[in-house]
């Protein structure tokens, strides 16, 4: 049996769930709107975990969940919930069952797609540089301060600089321009990142298990993601292959940092230094699923079922 | 013939630094035991300053990574030169940030920044830092429990529902009723201190320490009943160093020296 957490509409919970359609797989939805009518138990006895999760009165042992898909998103802007006070019963249901859902999940001996764990390593982004590099990949020259003159001096050395920020909020990428210049006085409150602009391609790695799918961008944009704000125009993705060599060494990248399934940011130059810009531990692959027509979904489904 | 004195000059400008909340009595008590014992010169930098320093300059590239910090004491601290750490580190304190609209913002680039920079130290870092938490890695109870059980420990039955009434944001579930009677031993490395126990419990605790990866982990342990055995109780990277008196200052001491953070024994 797999659980599939989340809101169901969610286009990469969808098209998982598709897919073990497909397969014929058995699956149970733990459909975050509808909190109001589940319940779980968790009990851990002599480093066993058990207990067992109750929707819409049907009952779930824990032990039997082999495989979870986990895409929940955070409970306080559920639209059922934006609106009620902090300490109504509401909020406080659908708090202790997410979070004992979760507590359970990391201790599963199941595939978690994926443990929160591990997942933590993309909160900070030069923490994450620190531990991609040791897999051979190249990582952007970068400097992080409150010194405006360091940064005139980076950006007189590099040239072309962009700047983004160091943990997961706001992570939009932007190229330092001479109008930037003039408000760097406000870095001195809190250090940024910046980093020397890394000319190539733009390849999406997605890892799941010991499969992969590579994906290359080509945008005018700094941050493809945000191509037609940024310059009018989508992106345009299509479906490459990578040799034998760099494919084991992202299979060994998201191995390492605990993924089960990773989005695996890079840049391959016109030299093939292949640069890594980060690993995304909860990817949206439904984009360039839908772009390229790469089965991604049908992956994460066979992983999930133990293949 | 030039000849090359950067390796003697790295030796001689080595200094060793305990990172700690100004208000932490156990890191106080390790900065004078620690420099009693030798270990000069010991920079305690609090928590409390480091948002106030006048320059950061963190780099990071494929091959290295480097950080020069100019407190706004006049000291600057540098990681190639740091020899060892005692990191006490919880959190960034930003109150002078308080009601400013960015806020939350600037706390998670800080929190991020201070992840990445108390990772690039070259000597013994106890505790590392983790991407769960500045000091190493904070676990919640049930996870805890759950080590404490694969280490060998005897553990407590959990329980935790949907439908418990307590708010894990103001109160922490705990393992046994307010109250109970407990003691508590300090892992450093690869000793166990501040208790007499049994070989197999001590074996236990450092394997809990090194599932955790938390080389320096205060272990707690309930005594339910006179004679009755004890059982785990709970476990934090952030144990009072005080418990395990002068031994642990000793064995601090020799990890913190060590080239690659494990003393001879």
């Amino acid at each position: 049996m797999i659980l599939l957490c989340g809101i169901p509409s969610e286009p990469p919970l969808e098209l998982v769930r598709e897919a073990l359609d497909r397969r014929g797989a058995r699956y149970a939805s733990f459909n975050q709107r509808r909190f109001a009518s589940m319940s779980i138990e968790l009990e851990i006895v002599n480093g066993q975990a058990d207990g067992v999760l109750r929707m819409n009165g049907d009952s779930f042992p824990l032990r039997e969940f082999s495989g979870v898909f986990n895409r929940m998103m955070d409970y306080r802007f559920l639209p059922e919930l934006k609106d009620l006070p902090e300490s109504s019963a509401e909020r406080k249901l659908c708090r202790n069952l997410v979070d004992t859902l979760t507590k359970w999940s990391e201790l599963s001996e199941g595939r978690v797609v994926n443990k929160v764990a591990p997942m933590t390593s993309n909160f900070s982004k030069p923490f994450q540089a620190q531990l991609i590099r040791k897999y051979g990949f190249e990582v952007p020259k970068t400097l992080i301060t409150n010194d405006p003159e360091l940064v005139r001096e980076f950006r007189a050395k590099h040239k072309q600089v962009i700047y983004k920020s160091i943990s997961g909020v706001r992570s939009i990428v932007q190229t330092l321009t001479d109008a930037d210049l003039s408000r760097l006085e406000n870095i001195r409150w809190c250090p940024t990142q910046f980093q020397a602009f890394v000319e190539g391609t733009n390849v999406r790695v997605h890892t799941i298990g010991k499969q992969l799918f590579a994906t290359a961008i080509s945008s005018e944009a700094t941050d493809y993601r945000y191509a037609a704000r940024q310059k009018g125009a989508p992106a345009d993705l299509r479906e490459v292959d990578l040799d034998d060599e760099l494919s084991e060494m992202c299979l060994k990248l998201s191995e390492g940092l605990g993924l089960a399934f990773a989005g695996i940011d890079l840049k391959i130059t016109p030299e093939h230094h292949v640069y890594c810009f980060e690993v995304n531990p909860s990817p949206a692959f439904s984009y360039y699923q839908s772009n390229t027509g790469q089965p991604i979904a049908d992956a994460v489904a066979a992983y999930l079922a133990g293949e | 013939m030039h000849c090359d004195l950067s390796p003697l000059l790295s030796i001689i400008k080595a200094m060793w630094l305990i990172l700690a909340s100004q208000n932490d009595a156990s890191a106080l008590w390790a900065f004078h035991g620690l420099r009693d014992r030798g270990l000069q010169p010991l920079e305690l930098i609090f928590a409390e300053m480091l948002p106030f320093s006048l320059r950061w300059e963190h780099r990071v590239d494929a091959r290295e990574s480097s950080i020069t910090i100019t407190l706004a004491d006049g000291r600057i601290i540098r990681n190639s030169e740091v020899r060892g750490v005692l990191n006490r580190l919880t959190h960034v304190p930003l109150q002078h940030l308080s009601g400013n609209p960015d806020y939350d913002y600037a706390s998670q680039e800080y929190s991020a920044f201070f992840m990445s920079w108390l990772s690039s130290f070259r000597g013994p870092v106890l505790n590392p830092a983790s991407s769960q938490g500045l000091a190493g890695a904070w676990r919640h109870i049930s996870e805890w429990v759950w080590l404490a059980a694969q280490a060998g420990l005897p553990t407590p039955k959990y329980r935790q529902t949907s439908a418990d009434d307590i708010d894990e944001m103001v109160e922490l579930r705990k393992l046994f009723p307010a109250g109970t009677p407990t003691v508590t031993t300090v892992v450093v490395q690869d000793r166990v201190l501040g208790q007499s126990l049994t070989p197999e419990i001590e074996r236990s605790c450092l394997k809990l320490a090194e599932l955790a990866q938390t080389p320096l982990l205060g272990i707690d342990f309930a005594m339910t009943a006179v004679g009755a055995p004890w059982q785990f109780a709970g476990a934090t990277p952030l144990p009072d160093l005080m418990l395990g008196g002068q031994p642990l200052l000793d064995h601090l001491a020799r990890s913190l020296s060590a080239a690659n953070g494990k003393p001879n024994s």
